[in-house]
């Protein structure tokens, strides 16, 4: 691909658009900007030009300047994304949405929030709280991301078993197309047949068919009540094996089931100096029901607790209060620290399988840890079947031996979810990371539809190009 | 072994905001939790019936609602739940509180044991504990760390102090109070909180504690909170930057050198 360079006279037109503040060249300022939450050197790249605009229309004028030159832009949240979507790997201009962080409107007749894609996600949760309601797409609480990153990743998180994720949410958009022209999708409107689905296209777009500089948000009532469970199997196949059941046997949707395999529990415990009885844990799993009133929600909790108990459970905990609760997600949230004290350089992996295949899917993943002597703990969402299995180096092996593993590993591991009719991202998008798996992982014909969109929408392949796939010229 | 744990529901703090005018936490919307330091002393007497056998009571002074901490006590593993609820409490201080819960206690089975969390999160006085065992004219051992031996008569425990460990011999019946150091609170069971919701937890009033009115509340308080006032944070802390090799032992030779001016080593 060739395109065309940033050059003082683009520059010059870039500050006419944007005015000098938003126009940034200074080397180590773009530096924060040329890598996300992926190793920044393996995937990280440097922009040629930073901009930040104001408004819709700045971004028009830039998205039309850049269509116009040849130049690759590459749309940008808060960069706390883990398969380098927001990363400027061919350089050009790196647009951020940074500034554009306004709420435009609550409605609360209507149940919906109209805003800038660069808010703060969570801050939503906040202004809408007192009034009974929250975001439920994207309700993980410890999380800095931007409403725009959410919706080119159509992220989901620990709570997309009750709730689904980000894209089921978003009934409004404001899109700027890789052509520059501004164009509104859906509306606040719940059902919409009129024509092509258009918005939900580009809901997990990962930013290659447009910015979307505006959203119009479904907000749900927000749960009174909610109590954890912390479960402990002997091994894997129990645990998941349990999970369908609790659903069909129960008759109740949790709000979270998160799985940890044997290495993720007893790794993330022995961190956190956690002194439950984990030594003779094969798993765990991590169960959360919410609802109008503690009393419902205690009964919920119960009928799971016991249907664990009946399938082979060794003890089932119950948190009701915010010590006990914090406690048993600590030790879910940690697992990824923890195995930083054994080794910073990991691979954190998104695969998605049926949730039925997770069993299946244990032993092979043990065999290809073994094979090239490193660790691959699993644990994720299971009422999902998304684990985010993790790649961890031997602290032993140099890291030219590492990226040779690591390489061999991915494309072993994605291998095996491919044949259990699984796929190698859930939430976190393909990017520039997982795009070399895309041909493998995916038929030809629906590469080819894929294609086939991207060239209608940006003929020029300007709007963060090699991401997802690549464009032939 | 029977043994006695007096405990405390206190507001969750994590979240908690303070109302600048008054001083005083905002308890609307605040859930209550049993105090923190509180979960040792369980942890700790639990320990002791699996060892010895025997019996714990959790007992606390409270508003009726302060029975959802006796029910998470016993679904840790506590047999019973005694609840000291009356009106006329209300506004207790640490010596009118220790008054009302031994004259609980008396009203107890025989103990031989008391084992108290070393302070509540919120009051953060620490001083329940040990004038309890005052008023009931019993050893006390406070900020205990560790309990090496238990015989008929009497324990060999260690206690956590400035300077390191002190061993000490106590006679039975006395109170202990606990470290955090002491043991691993356990989290309560699907079993353990069945098992407490089916649990019946007697009520205690003034009445039937047969305690002198004078005593009680906050008339019968000798504590009288003056004034509260938020802490000014004076101290402004140096951050010393290290970007590289040489910035990093500049920072190392400049801390070393603020240490020595200090005598800290």
């Amino acid at each position: 691909m060739i395109y065309g360079k940033i050059t003082k006279s683009i520059v010059d037109e870039l500050v006419a658009i944007l005015g000098e503040k938003n126009v940034i060249l200074d080397e180590e300022r773009m530096e924060n900007y040329s890598h996300d939450e992926t190793p920044a050197d393996e995937y990280g790249h440097m922009p040629e030009v930073v901009v930040t605009p104001v408004n819709t229309l700045q971004v028009a004028e830039v998205v039309k300047l850049a269509n116009r030159h040849r130049i690759p832009i590459t749309p940008r949240g808060a960069g706390s994304g883990l398969s380098g979507g927001a990363i400027p790997i061919y350089g050009g201009i790196l647009l951020s949405v940074e500034k554009m962080n306004k709420v435009i409107e609550i409605d609360y007749d209507n149940m919906m929030i109209v805003v800038e894609t660069g808010l703060v996600t969570n801050e939503i949760n906040g202004l809408v709280a007192e009034r009974g309601l929250f975001f439920a797409g994207y309700p993980m609480s410890l999380e800095t991301c931007f409403v725009g990153g959410n919706i080119a990743e159509n992220a989901g998180g620990g709570k997309a078993v009750k709730y689904g994720v980000t894209g089921q949410y978003i009934v409004g958009m404001e899109l700027v197309t890789p052509t520059g022209d501004v164009v509104e999708l859906g509306g606040k409107i719940i059902k919409d047949a009129t024509g092509y689905d258009l918005k939900r296209l580009i809901i997990g777009s990962e930013g290659t068919l447009g910015i979307v500089t505006k959203a119009t948000i479904k907000l749900s009532p927000l749960p009174k009540a909610a109590t954890t469970l912390l479960v402990l199997f002997e091994d894997v196949d129990t645990a998941i094996a349990t999970v369908p059941r609790i659903i069909a046997e129960g008759g109740i949707i949790p709000t979270s089931i998160e799985f940890m395999d044997r290495l993720s529990v007893h790794t993330s415990c022995n961190y956190l100096n956690e002194h439950l009885p984990y030594q003779k844990a094969g798993s765990m799993l991590l169960l959360e029901v919410d609802g109008t009133n503690q009393k419902q929600v205690d009964e919920d909790a119960e009928v799971i607790g016991e249907l664990c108990l009946k399938y082979g459970a060794i003890e089932v905990y119950v948190a009701d209060n915010y010590t006990t609760r914090e406690r048993v997600w600590s030790v879910r949230r940690n697992i990824a620290e923890a195995f930083k004290v054994y080794s910073p350089h990991q691979s954190l992996e998104d695969i998605v399988v049926p949730i039925g295949s997770i069993a299946k899917l244990m032993p092979k993943i043990e065999t290809i840890a073994n094979k090239y002597g490193i660790k691959i703990p699993s644990y994720g969402h299971a009422g999902d079947g998304n684990l985010h299995t993790t790649l961890v180096k031997n602290p032993d092996s140099t890291m030219e031996e590492w990226y040779e593993i690591e390489t061999k590993a991915v494309v072993e591991l994605f291998d095996a979810v491919h044949e259990l009719g699984g796929k190698i991202s859930g939430e976190h998008g393909i990017g520039s990371k997982r795009k070399k798996h895309m041909d493998r992982m995916v038929s030809p014909v629906e590469m080819e539809m894929m294609r086939a969109i991207k060239k209608a929408l940006d003929p020029n392949n300007i709007m963060n190009p090699g991401k997802i796939f690549d464009q032939p010229n | 072994m029977n043994i006695v744990v007096p405990i405390k529901q206190v507001p969750e703090t994590s979240n908690v905001k303070m109302d600048p005018v008054t001083g005083t936490i905002i308890r609307d919307g605040v859930e209550s939790i049993i105090n923190p330091l509180d979960l040792y002393a369980i942890e700790t007497a639990i320990q002791l019936k699996e060892t010895y056998g025997g019996k714990v009571t959790a007992l606390t002074m409270g508003p009726p609602a302060a029975e959802k901490a006796l029910r998470e006590a016993i679904a840790m593993g506590c047999d019973e739940g005694v609840l000291v609820s009356d009106r006329k409490f209300s506004g207790a201080d640490t010596w009118s509180t220790a008054y009302v819960l031994v004259h609980a206690v008396k009203k107890l089975d025989d103990f031989d044991l008391i084992i108290a969390g070393e302070r509540a999160t919120d009051g953060d006085t620490g001083q329940v504990g040990p004038a309890m065992a005052s008023a009931l004219d019993i050893p006390l051992a406070s900020y205990i760390s560790r309990i090496d031996s238990v015989r008929a008569d009497g324990m060999t425990v260690e206690r956590l102090v400035e300077e390191g460990y002190e061993t000490l011999e106590i006679d039975l019946p006395a109170l202990l109070t606990v470290v955090k150091e002491i043991s691993y609170p356990r989290l309560p069971t699907l079993r353990g909180k069945q098992k407490a919701r089916n649990t019946e937890l007697p009520v205690l009033t003034a009445e039937d504690l047969e305690v002198e009115e004078v005593y009680l509340g906050l008339k019968g308080s000798p504590t009288r909170v003056v004034k509260i006032e938020t802490p000014k944070v004076t101290r402004g802390g140096t951050i010393l930057k290290a970007v590289d090799e040489e910035s990093m032992n500049d920072a190392i030779e400049e801390l070393v050198e603020f240490l020595k001016t200090r005598e800290m080593i």
